[in-house]
């Protein structure tokens, strides 16, 4: 492992840290979310620091060289993560759909039940 | 109308709702509480369509810090005075609302249901995490809060407000640390709980380290971070 690959991957995970604190500051995200980022900057910065667990661990998978091992782990990482989202994504749709659906059928029922409200409503609309 | 609201958020609990309802409007009729039924899958919203009771039926299941905010919210547009949070599923009991309000009327933010002011903790899995939180906030707060994942916590208006406006407000420990880090006023009143009667706890051992690791972070690390601009 070069000391170029080292110092980049710091300066990403520092980077990246810093980021997610300002989002964090500005309301912008969860910190549900914000601890799957901080947890991978500590790995990464964890592999930079102490380049002998790289060594270890690419000799026991069996990459050629330990930056491999290093490009492995962030792919796996990242796919682990993608599918994660994906499965929230959906979820998140679903509920979209549930709670659309519902606005609009409460809609409908409401306007059943009283009529001034629909008078009401056409009134201010013309 | 009373100024003290009661927020019972309420997943999947139609074997306790009814008991626990019933027990507040019976017994403690000087309250004014609110069921938040979180998009529960079972009758738990069909019983309180059924008995009349005052609830808000989320459509859509939030988890608890989402039910938690709605209820927060409902009490920020109907302007009460404090409102505090018991399970649904009756572990909390309504009998120390009035100790906990008292407390709060001393000028104190947010106030905590305790269990371990006079008594020792039991040497469990759960104790111990209680543990680590009581100390991770200590070390970053000063403040010594014995039992910083009890549920039942009492919000005065002001917390209301910021709790209902806020995004990362959920009602677990890094939340109390972070506004205690900011000026808060916390305090701890000894209550007693009951264990469970019917249904099970949400808390597997996997959600529980999920659950610790994200506590100990964000109490450790994040909320060091955190501003706060609204005052």
């Amino acid at each position: 492992m070069s000391l170029l690959l080292r110092s980049v991957l710091i300066l990403a995970s520092v980077g990246t840290t810093l980021l997610i604190m300002r989002k964090i500051r500005k309301e912008k995200m969860m910190i549900e979310d914000s601890l799957f980022w901080i947890g991978f900057s500590f790995m990464l910065i964890l592999f930079s620091v102490f380049p002998q667990i790289v060594f270890k661990m690419s000799e026991l998978v069996g990459t050629q060289a330990p930056a491999n091992f290093i490009f492995l782990f962030i792919i796996f990482v990242l796919i682990v993560r993608m599918f994660q989202m994906s499965t929230k994504i959906s979820q998140l749709e679903a509920k979209m759909k549930d709670l659309v659906a519902r606005i609009a059928i409460d809609e409908n029922i409401r306007n059943e039940k009283n009529d001034p409200v629909e008078e009401m409503k056409e009134e201010t609309n013309s | 109308m009373s100024n003290v609201l009661i927020m019972i958020p309420a997943y999947n609990e139609e074997e306790n709702i009814e008991r626990v309802v019933d027990h507040l409007i019976q017994n403690f009729p000087q309250y004014d509480y609110v069921v938040i039924n979180d998009g529960s899958k079972d009758k738990t919203g069909e019983i309180c369509r059924r008995r009349g009771y005052n609830f808000l039926d989320l459509p859509v299941n939030l988890g608890l810090a989402g039910a938690f905010q709605a209820g927060i919210r409902y009490a920020y547009a109907k302007g009460y005075e404090c409102a505090i949070q018991l399970d649904g599923d009756g572990q909390h009991r309504p009998d120390f609302v009035g100790d906990m309000k008292k407390k709060m009327d001393e000028g104190y933010d947010i106030v905590i249901g305790s269990r371990f002011i006079n008594e020792k903790k039991p040497m469990t899995m759960r104790m111990l995490g209680s543990n680590l939180l009581q100390f991770a906030i200590r070390i970053t707060t000063g403040a010594d809060i014995k039992d910083p994942t009890s549920g039942m916590r009492m919000f005065s208006r002001k917390m209301i407000r910021e709790f209902a406006q806020g995004l990362n407000y959920g009602p677990e420990p890094d939340t109390v640390s972070y506004l205690v880090k900011q000026g808060a006023k916390v305090a701890e009143v000894p209550v007693i709980m009951d264990e469970r009667i019917s249904g099970t706890s949400y808390l597997t051992p996997v959600r529980a380290a999920k659950y610790m690791t994200q506590m100990l972070v964000s109490i450790l690390l994040i909320q060091n971070f955190r501003k706060r601009d609204r005052s």
